[in-house]
C-alpha cells in the first residue's frame, strides 16, 4: 500500500508543479497589472512605476516565479497586494467560510439523500415513484442560480423570513449565522442529495434482497424494523464513501453559490482577486484548488486500490 | 458579533429551543436575521440626540488599506478614524478642524496654521506640527498615489515655529490649496507602514479602529478623548461587507444595519417610497459619468463630430434608467455646489438628434463605425450611448473592459475611439479636476487631447491666490467653456452619492471627498 | 436515472448492426419524447424569433420595466426599455450558437486527445495530467481567468465551455476504449488477426462511442448552465446581444417589483436543461438495452 502511494506521489507533485507554472504564466498574460490597481483612481504613470518597483514586478518573470516557488516551499504564501495582510491568513479565513457552507450543505445533502432514498424503497405506488424520480432529477440538474433565484424570491422577498445573502459566522452567533447559512447550503446540497438518494436507494434495495432480510420478513418481523435495523446500517458505508467524494464537488460548486448569496468564501475571494489582479492571492487560491483536486483524486485512487488489488499491482 | 443588537434575555431561551434544529425561525420569540429590530437606544422623540448604542453599517465594498491615502470607493473609514486640517462648509469655505486658524500670505505663496492644542492620537501621543509636515511629505510620495499629489508637491518648505504652529511655503500660489487640506488625513507618522497594510490605523478621529476581518467586517469604538466635546454620540460602529446590492438592501430592510453605503439609485428602488427609510442624496463625491473621445482616431479630431455625439445622447433617459432617477443630466462635470456650476453649462447640450445629424453632415462624416469601450461591471450606460448614437447614424461596437483592463488603458492612453467611464474631482475647486483627474489632465490625458489654449487656461485657473475671487471665477468659466467647446470628455450625468438609512438615523454627513462623517450622528 | 447520466456506464453488449435504431428506440420512450419536445419547442422558438415578434431585441425606449401586456410588449420590457419577449427569443439563439459551437469543439479535441492517449504510455501520462489540470479548476474560476485574458464575449464563453468539456469527453472515451479493448470479442478479433487500427475502428470504437453520445446531451446542458453562470457574475455575452443568462443577471435588481422580468429566462433555462438531460437519459437507456 505504501509502495503504491509512493508510486502515485510523484505524479501528484508533477501536477502541482505544472499547475503552479501554468497559473503563474497565465496570470502574467492577463492584461492589467496590480500596480495600476493599487494606484487608485486617476493615478499618474509615476505612481504606477513606483508601486511596480515596490512590489518587485519589474523583475524578470522567471526570477519572480522562482521567488514565489521558493517562498511557497517554505510555507510562505506572500502578502496580498490589495487586501493587505498575509495570504495564508486570508486563505484560511475564507476557506473557513467555504467549509462552513460545505459542512452545512453536507448535512442537508445527507438528510435529503437519506429521506429521498428511503422513500424510494418504501413508497410503492406509481404516482409516488414518479414524483420522487422527478424531484430527484430536478434537484440534480436545475442550475444553482435558478434554484437560488427562486429561493431568494420566495423566502427573502415574497415572504421575508431569511436574509437574501451575506454571511455571519455560525461560530460567532449560531442563531443568526444559521439563518444566513440556510438557503445557500440548501441550494448547494441539492445535486449531491440527488446523487446520495440514488446510492441509498440502490443500497437499500440490495440489502432488502439479501437472505437475512428475506428470512426476517418470513419470520414476521415488521418491514419498518427490517429497514431501519438491518437494511439501513448495511447500505450506509458505501453512501458515506460517496458523501466523502462529494466534498470536492461541493467546494467547486460553492463558487457560484457564493456569488449568488454574497458568501465571502474562496470563490468570492478568487473573483475579487482576479478582478484586482492581486497575483499572490489568485495564485494561492488556484493552487489550493488544484491541490484539493489532486488530493481527492489520490484518495479515490487509494480507495480503489484498497478494494481492488489489481490496481495496486498493475 | 450579533447581527442584531438585541436583548440577551430572550436569546438564551431561544438558543435552547434552537437545539432541536429550529428550521422555522420565523416563529414568535426567535431572534431573526430578517425581523425588524427595535432600535437599541430605545424609543424616543426625534430631534433630541440620543447617546450610546452601536451603529451598524453595511458597505458594498471592503476596505483596501493600500488605497488609504486616496479617494476610493470605501468611504466609511477615513473620517471616522482620522481628521483633516480643515473642512469645507457647503460653500467650499474652509472651517477649522485640526487647524484652529490660519493665515494665507497676500501673494499666496505661504500659509501659516495654528493647530488645536491637547489633541492626542488614539495611541496617546500628542498631535503636533511635525505630524502635519509628515502628512504632506507622505502625500508627495508617488507610491501613495494620492490624487492631490500635484497640489501637495507645490508645498516646497516648512517652518515649524512651535508644536502647534507651522508655516508652509509654496512654489507658486494654487487655487485648490484647501482642497488638499480637506483631502489629507492626518495619520500617526510612527505607524504609517502598518496603516497601509491595515494592521494599525491610528488617528485623532471620533472613533478608534479595533479590528478588520477582510471581506467580512470592521469595528470601531468611541474615542472618549475626541477633541469635539460630547461627541460622538455612538459608543461604537460596526461595518459589515455585503458585496452584492440585494443582500445589502435586504440587510437594511430587516434593519440589521441602519446605514447602507454604496447602493446605486437603481438598487434602492424598492425602499424609495417606504417611510421607514430615508435616502440622503449628495451630488458631491459620486463623480460623473462621461463619454471619453480619443481625438487621435480620425475623424474624431474634428470637434464638430464630438459635439454631435454630445447632442445625440439622451442624458435624461440615462439618469432615469441607469441611475434610478438620482443625479442630474449635465453636459458639464460640475455638481451644483461647484463655483463653476451654472445651469447654462449643464444644459449646454440638450438632447437634439436633428442638430447632431446636421453637425455630422457639416463635418462630412458619413458611415462612421467606431469601437465603444465600457466597464463590464456597468453595462447600462454603454448600451444606451450605443443606441442613441445609432439613431444619428454612428454605428458603434461595444467593447467590454474589466475594471483592471480599463485602468491600464486609461493610464496607457490606449482606450478605443469612444468609451464610457466615470470621473471624480469636480466637486471641489475646478482646478483640481484639471490637474488631478486623469481624463482632464492638461499634460497627458486619455483622450490624447492637447491644446496650448487649454493648458494656459488650466494653469491660470490653478495658480490663483484667492480661489473664490473674481479673477479665479473668470478662469473657472473659461475652463468650463473650453471643456464644453472641445468635448474631448463629454459629460453625461453628475452622479449622486447615496446613503440609504433607517429613518431614525440622524445627523449623518459626508465631506467633499465623500468620507462619512458621524460626529453628530445618532439614532432617534 | 439522472445519476447514471452523469457517469454513464460503458455498455456491456457488443454492437449489432442496428446502431441508430437503438438510440432511436431510447428516444421514443415517454422520457425521450418529453425531452425532445422541450428542447424542440425552445429551438424552434429561437429559430422562428423574427416571425414570433416584430420588436427589435435591441430597440430601446423610455418605457423601461413595463409589465407584461403593456404597450404591445407581450412580456413587458427590460431595464432599458427593450422588448423582453424578443430578447428572450433572440437570447435563445445566442445560447444555441454558443452551445453548438462549444460542445463539438470540446468533443473533437477531447476525443482526439483520448485517441492519442491510447497509442502510447508517455502520451497517456501527458494527456491524463492535462485533463487533471483542466478539471482541477472549478468551471467558473476557469471562466474568470480566461475572461481576464481574452476579455468577455462569445468566443471566450465558447473557449471556456470547450475547455470544461475536453476532459469530460476525453476521460470517458479513453476509459471506454481501454475497457472494450480487453473484452472477449476484441481479444477474439485480435487473435483472429485484426490489426490494431482495424480493431479500434471496427470493433472497439463503435462500442466505446455510446457513453460519448450520451455525454453530448449532458455537455449541452452543462454549456447552457455555464453560460448562465458566467453571465451571472458579469462575464457573459457582450451587450447589447441578448443571452438567457444575461437577461437573468440584469433582472436581479428588479426581482421584487418585476418578477416577470426574471421569470422568462428562468423558465427557458430550466426547460432547456431538463429537456437535454431527459434526452441524455433516454439515449443512455436506449444504448444499454
Amino acid at each position: 500500500m505504501t509502495k503504491y502511494l509512493l508510486r502515485r506521489l510523484p505524479s501528484a507533485f508533477g501536477v502541482l508543479l505544472l499547475a503552479s507554472f501554468v497559473i503563474f504564466l497565465i496570470l502574467r498574460a492577463v492584461p492589467g497589472d496590480p500596480a495600476e490597481q493599487l494606484a487608485g483612481n486617476d493615478p499618474s504613470q509615476e505612481a504606477v512605476d513606483a508601486i511596480r518597483r515596490n512590489l518587485g514586478l519589474d523583475r524578470p518573470l522567471l526570477a519572480q516565479y522562482g521567488t514565489w516557488l521558493a517562498d511557497l516551499v517554505r510555507g510562505d504564501l506572500g502578502t496580498s497586494y490589495m487586501i493587505g495582510g498575509s495570504v495564508s491568513d486570508l486563505l484560511g479565513q475564507r476557506l473557513g467560510n467555504t467549509l462552513e457552507l460545505t459542512a452545512g450543505s453536507l448535512v442537508f445533502s445527507l438528510t435529503l439523500g437519506l429521506a429521498l432514498g428511503i422513500a424510494g424503497v418504501t413508497v410503492k405506488n406509481r404516482f409516488g415513484q414518479t414524483l420522487l424520480s422527478a424531484i430527484n432529477s430536478v434537484s440534480l440538474i436545475v442550475p444553482p442560480y435558478v434554484s437560488g433565484f427562486l429561493l431568494v424570491f420566495v423566502f427573502a422577498i415574497a415572504w421575508p423570513v431569511l436574509p437574501a445573502g451575506g454571511h455571519v459566522s455560525v461560530f460567532d452567533d449560531p442563531q443568526i449565522g444559521f439563518q444566513y447559512l440556510l438557503m445557500p447550503a440548501l441550494v448547494l446540497a441539492l445535486p449531491s442529495a440527488a446523487v446520495l438518494a440514488r446510492y441509498v436507494k440502490d443500497g437499500l434495495q440490495q440489502a432488502l434482497g439479501e437472505d437475512y432480510a428475506r428470512t426476517a420478513k418470513s419470520l414476521g418481523v415488521a418491514p419498518r424494523r427490517i429497514l431501519w435495523r438491518h437494511a439501513l446500517p448495511n447500505a450506509l458505508p458505501p453512501v458515506l464513501t460517496v458523501l466523502g467524494m462529494q466534498i470536492g464537488v461541493l467546494i467547486g460548486g460553492a463558487v457560484i453559490i457564493e456569488a449568488v448569496f454574497a458568501w465571502p468564501g474562496l470563490g468570492l475571494l478568487a473573483e475579487q482577486a482576479v478582478t484586482e489582479r492581486d497575483y499572490p492571492v489568485i495564485q494561492a487560491v488556484l493552487l489550493f484548488l488544484v491541490a484539493v483536486f489532486v488530493v481527492v483524486q489520490l484518495l479515490t485512487d487509494l480507495a480503489y486500490a484498497l478494494i481492488d488489488p489489481r490496481v495496486r499491482l498493475g | 458579533m450579533p447581527a442584531v443588537p438585541s436583548l440577551d434575555t430572550s436569546r438564551r431561551t431561544v438558543l435552547r429551543a434552537a437545539g432541536a434544529g429550529a428550521v422555522l425561525l420565523a416563529s414568535a420569540g426567535c431572534k431573526s436575521a430578517v425581523d425588524e429590530n427595535t432600535n437599541p437606544a430605545g424609543g424616543g422623540s426625534s430631534g433630541t440626540p440620543k447617546r450610546g448604542g452601536t451603529l451598524q453599517i453595511g458597505s458594498m465594498v471592503d476596505f483596501t488599506p493600500a488605497l488609504l491615502f486616496t479617494q476610493n470607493s470605501f468611504s466609511v473609514l477615513s473620517r471616522l478614524v482620522f481628521n483633516t486640517l480643515t473642512a469645507y462648509d457647503r460653500n467650499l469655505v474652509p472651517q477649522p478642524q485640526l487647524a484652529k486658524s490660519w493665515q494665507v500670505a497676500p501673494d499666496g505663496t505661504s500659509v501659516t496654521f495654528q493647530l488645536r492644542e491637547n489633541v492626542r492620537f488614539h495611541s496617546g501621543r500628542p498631535f503636533t506640527s511635525e505630524d502635519v509636515v509628515f502628512a504632506i511629505n507622505n502625500l508627495k510620495e508617488a507610491k501613495r498615489s494620492a490624487q492631490l499629489r500635484a497640489t501637495a508637491a507645490v508645498v516646497s518648505d516648512f517652518t515649524v515655529t512651535s508644536p502647534t504652529e507651522l508655516t508652509l511655503r509654496l512654489a507658486h500660489p494654487v487655487s485648490n490649496l484647501f482642497d488638499l487640506f480637506e483631502f489629507m488625513i492626518i495619520t500617526d507618522r510612527e505607524t504609517v507602514e502598518e496603516a497601509v497594510t491595515g494592521k494599525k490605523l491610528i488617528g485623532t478621529g471620533p472613533f478608534v479602529f479595533k479590528t478588520w476581518t477582510p471581506g467580512a467586517s470592521l469595528s470601531f469604538s468611541r474615542n472618549p478623548e475626541y477633541f469635539v466635546p460630547e461627541r460622538p454620540y455612538f459608543d461604537g460602529v460596526e461595518v459589515r461587507i455585503f458585496p452584492q446590492a440585494e443582500s445589502l438592501l435586504s440587510a437594511l430592510r430587516s434593519k440589521q444595519i441602519q446605514l447602507a453605503s454604496g447602493l446605486s439609485g437603481r438598487d434602492i428602488a424598492p425602499i424609495k417610497s417606504d417611510n421607514q427609510f430615508a435616502i440622503q442624496e449628495f451630488d458631491t463625491g459620486g463623480g460623473a459619468t462621461y463619454v471619453g473621445v480619443n481625438v487621435s482616431v480620425p475623424p474624431l479630431q474634428d470637434k464638430r463630430i464630438r459635439q454631435a455625439i454630445s447632442y445625440a445622447i439622451n442624458r435624461r433617459r440615462i439618469v432615469e434608467q441607469a441611475f434610478g432617477g438620482y443625479g442630474f443630466a449635465s453636459s458639464a462635470p460640475w455638481p451644483k455646489s461647484s463655483p463653476a456650476y451654472s445651469e447654462a453649462t449643464a444644459k449646454r447640450y440638450p438632447y437634439d438628434p436633428a442638430r447632431a445629424k446636421a453637425l455630422l453632415a457639416e463635418a462630412g462624416a458619413t458611415s462612421l463605425d467606431l469601437p465603444l469601450g465600457f466597464l463590464s461591471t456597468a453595462p447600462a450606460v454603454g448600451q444606451m450611448v450605443q443606441f442613441d448614437l445609432e439613431q444619428i447614424g454612428i454605428k458603434t461596437t461595444l467593447e467590454p473592459m474589466e475594471p483592471a483592463q480599463f485602468q491600464t488603458r486609461l493610464i496607457g492612453q490606449t482606450l478605443p475611439a469612444l468609451w464610457t467611464g466615470q470621473h471624480g474631482f469636480a466637486q471641489v475647486h475646478p482646478s483640481t479636476l484639471a490637474v488631478s483627474a486623469y481624463p482632464f489632465n492638461e499634460a497627458k490625458n486619455s483622450s490624447k487631447f492637447s491644446d496650448p489654449g487649454y493648458t494656459e487656461i488650466v494653469q491660470r485657473a490653478w495658480r490663483q491666490v484667492d480661489p473664490n475671487g473674481p479673477v479665479a471665477k473668470a478662469a473657472y468659466q473659461d475652463l468650463s467653456e473650453v471643456l464644453l467647446d472641445q468635448q474631448f470628455v463629454i459629460d453625461l450625468v453628475v452622479l449622486a452619492n447615496l446613503h440609504a438609512t433607517t429613518s431614525n438615523l440622524q445627523g449623518v454627513a459626508q465631506n467633499e471627498f465623500s468620507a462619512l462623517d458621524l460626529d453628530n450622528a445618532y439614532l432617534a | 436515472m439522472a445519476t447514471e447520466v452523469l457517469t454513464p456506464l460503458p455498455v456491456a453488449a457488443p454492437k449489432t448492426r442496428r446502431v441508430h435504431n437503438r438510440y432511436l428506440r431510447g428516444l421514443l420512450t415517454p422520457r425521450g419524447v418529453t425531452g425532445l419536445t422541450l428542447v424542440g419547442v425552445i429551438l424552434l422558438a429561437g429559430l422562428a424569433a423574427p416571425l414570433l415578434t416584430s420588436h427589435d431585441p435591441n430597440f430601446q425606449s423610455a418605457a423601461a420595466l413595463a409589465g407584461p401586456g403593456s404597450d404591445g410588449h407581450v412580456w413587458g420590457t427590460d431595464d432599458l426599455g427593450r422588448d423582453l419577449l424578443s430578447r428572450i427569443l433572440y437570447g435563445i439563439r445566442t445560447d444555441l450558437l454558443v452551445v453548438l459551437a462549444a460542445v463539438p469543439i470540446g468533443l473533437a479535441i477531447g476525443c482526439s486527445l483520448a485517441l492519442l492517449a491510447i497509442t502510447h504510455r508517455v502520451a497517456d501520462v501527458a494527456v491524463q495530467r492535462l485533463f487533471d489540470l483542466l478539471q482541477s479548476f472549478p468551471g467558473l474560476i476557469l471562466g474568470l481567468t480566461i475572461t481576464a485574458i481574452m476579455g468577455p464575449g462569445k468566443v471566450t464563453i465558447i473557449t471556456v465551455i470547450a475547455l470544461v468539456e475536453i476532459p469530460a469527453f476525453g476521460r470517458l472515451l479513453r476509459g471506454a476504449i481501454l475497457l472494450h479493448r480487453e473484452r472477449e470479442y476484441a481479444v477474439a478479433a485480435r487473435v483472429g488477426g485484426a490489426g490494431p487500427l482495424r480493431l479500434l475502428t471496427r470493433h472497439v470504437l463503435p462500442n466505446a462511442a455510446d457513453p460519448v453520445v450520451v455525454q453530448i446531451a449532458v455537455s449541452m446542458s452543462i454549456a447552457v448552465i455555464l453560460e448562465g453562470a458566467m453571465s451571472f457574475i458579469g462575464i457573459g455575452v457582450r451587450p447589447p446581444d441578448p443571452s438567457l443568462g444575461g437577461i437573468l443577471a440584469s433582472s436581479r435588481p428588479y426581482l421584487e417589483d418585476h418578477f416577470t422580468y426574471a421569470l422568462g429566462p428562468l423558465v427557458v433555462i430550466t426547460a432547456l436543461v431538463v429537456g437535454l438531460n431527459l434526452i441524455a437519459e433516454a439515449l443512455n437507456r436506449g444504448a444499454r438495452r
